[in-house]
């Protein structure tokens, strides 16, 4: 059974299932600076050609909110609701993202790392995943 | 150098649509045809007389528009499509108000339709499920700017509430609304309704819709010549622009776009026309959720940044406010097909200018604006007015 991605190009799935997956970005070589998802053109000076980069595991949750209604893309899956969050990463891009947790647990600001989420099975019985951000503090505690 | 649309001698000929709702029994074609021969009926008009037509929809289905222009009328005119996600509508109107200003064509009309309902059988919207966007509920990022907004400047879901209650109950009163309360609604009934996405509840987003909307504009002689004795109202102005870019811009998940690029468009339309907020005497705006209504206060100019939430505590937006907003109900309770919206708007604007919107009319309305965002990656603000 292997972790395939909901959609290729996105994010590299580590063959540890420890290790955290890893956001594919870019960085612009004239300004310095950093994209998700990937791009040709550099959205700020329009130079073309920015470099592949992986970008950071951990981020900042800038906004957030709670969803109580099933997802969209997974209504195979039973859940009562799901967080979602806009995530401040250190070199800069802003990533949308399913957020692990209750309610209750997010604040604006509060430090995140990515991981895995599983959305379902195929026929073949390999995982279709999409990556989320968790509290750091949830993990530790 | 990029500038806003100053139109000239230019009118609305004819307004029509069919009210929104979920028309599931009638045929997107049949809703098309209806609302355009509303609207050439409204303008005295036949297919004829019309010099060229801009078709929208966000249906996935290519062509359609050629087939509903067909339902009115084989005259060999030029049709083009337009789709530009929700401000799909707004852009037709700004074509076909260009076309005639421009001096190509005396009589040119913008045709929208969509029918939410088939969209749904289909499978809902955007790529399918194997996107990396799809999982989440587009509700949930206008809660994100939701939340936000009370983070830094203490909204309430009150505030929120209030405005989604105006909304309905100018819906009541407007026939061609999708939600048309039989009782007044109240802020604590839009609270109390289904958790969506903290902080928005079902009363506070826009429901699911089918419809079609039509708008004639023609040069403004012929109007005045087949329409004697009734109010003009022109096209003043109108801006486009799509996104700029700016550190933590979001780029999957393009529902909600940058705020500046309403506050940039909005200011290109007024520089056009040369008024300001000040002069505008009704408006409407892209409230799929409510939260942008209040957002939208600020952005197009009629509070200082962060005080908005003032001209809801003291009700300034509604029935005998100082800038009454969405007087058909918005997208919350009039509806939001898509395509047919910002049509939809401008029917509204029309008969407010007119002075035809019984239950809902604003006292000696002159300058309507009409804005809308589309897929969180466009936007367009238009001005109206009437003259006499």
């Amino acid at each position: 059974m292997a972790r395939v991605p909901i959609e290729e190009g996105f994010f590299r799935i580590p063959d540890d299932p420890g290790e955290p997956p890893r956001l594919l970005g870019s960085r612009c070589p004239n300004c310095g600076e950093f994209f998700y998802p990937r791009r040709m053109v550099c959205a700020q000076c329009l130079h073309e050609g920015c470099d592949d980069v992986e970008l950071s595991t951990r981020g900042r949750i800038w906004t957030w909110t709670y969803c109580h209604v099933p997802l969209f893309g997974r209504k195979d899956t039973d859940v009562p609701g799901y967080g979602v969050g806009q995530i401040d990463l250190a070199e800069g891009p802003r990533v949308q993202s399913i957020l692990f947790g209750g309610p209750d647990d997010f604040a604006i600001g509060m430090e995140v790392e990515i991981d895995l989420e599983t959305l379902r099975e195929t026929a073949d019985g390999d995982e279709v995943v999409i990556y989320r951000f968790r509290p750091l503090a949830e993990r530790s505690a | 150098m990029r500038r806003g649309l100053r139109f000239e001698d230019v009118a609305v000929a004819g307004v029509g649509m069919v009210p929104f709702g979920m028309l599931k029994e009638r045929p997107i074609l049949h809703l098309a045809r209806d609302a355009g021969l509303a609207a050439l009926h409204d303008a005295q008009m036949t297919l004829a007389d019309v010099d060229e037509a801009f078709v929208g929809y966000i249906q996935l289905t290519s062509m359609i528009g050629i087939q509903a222009m067909k339902e009115l009328g084989l005259t060999g005119l030029p049709v083009a499509h337009i789709e530009n996600a929700s401000a799909t509508g707004l852009v037709a109107f700004r074509e076909a108000a260009w076309a005639v200003s421009s001096g190509r064509a005396d009589v040119a009309m913008a045709l929208c339709f969509d029918k939410f309902t088939d969209l749904q059988a289909r499978g809902g919207r955007g790529g399918g499920r194997d996107v990396i966007d799809a999982p989440i509920l587009p509700a949930s990022y206008f809660a994100l700017w939701a939340q936000r907004r009370m983070h830094d400047r203490g909204t309430k879901p009150e505030h929120f509430a209030a405005i989604a209650a105006k909304n309905w109950n100018y819906g009541a009163a407007c026939p061609f609304a999708h939600r048309r309360p039989d009782h007044p609604v109240t802020p604590e009934e839009v609270l109390a309704s289904r958790m969506v996405a903290e902080p928005l509840t079902t009363m506070m987003c826009c429901p699911a819709d089918d419809g079609a909307a039509c708008v004639i504009l023609a040069r403004e002689d012929l109007v005045r010549s087949r329409q004697p004795g009734r109010p003009v109202v022109r096209p003043l102005a109108s801006a486009l622009q799509s996104e700029t870019y700016a550190r933590g811009h979001t780029f999957i998940g393009p529902v909600v776009g940058p705020s500046t690029m309403t506050r940039d468009t909005a200011r290109e339309c007024y520089e056009a026309a040369g008024v300001g907020p000040e002069d505008v005497d009704v408006a409407f705006c892209h409230d799929a959720f409510v939260n942008e209504e209040l957002e939208y206060y600020e952005l197009l100019g009629f509070a200082a940044e962060g005080e908005g939430d003032k001209l809801v505590e003291a009700g300034e937006t509604g029935p005998g406010g100082r800038i009454p907003f969405n007087t058909d109900g918005g997208l919350i309770a009039r509806g939001h097909p898509g395509g047919p919206t910002g049509l939809a708007q401008i029917h509204e604007c029309v008969l407010q200018l007119r002075g035809e919107a019984d239950g809902r009319q604003v006292d000696s309305a002159r300058l309507a604006l009409a804005h809308l965002v589309g897929g969180g990656s466009i936007c367009t603000v238009n001005l109206l007015e009437r003259t006499d």
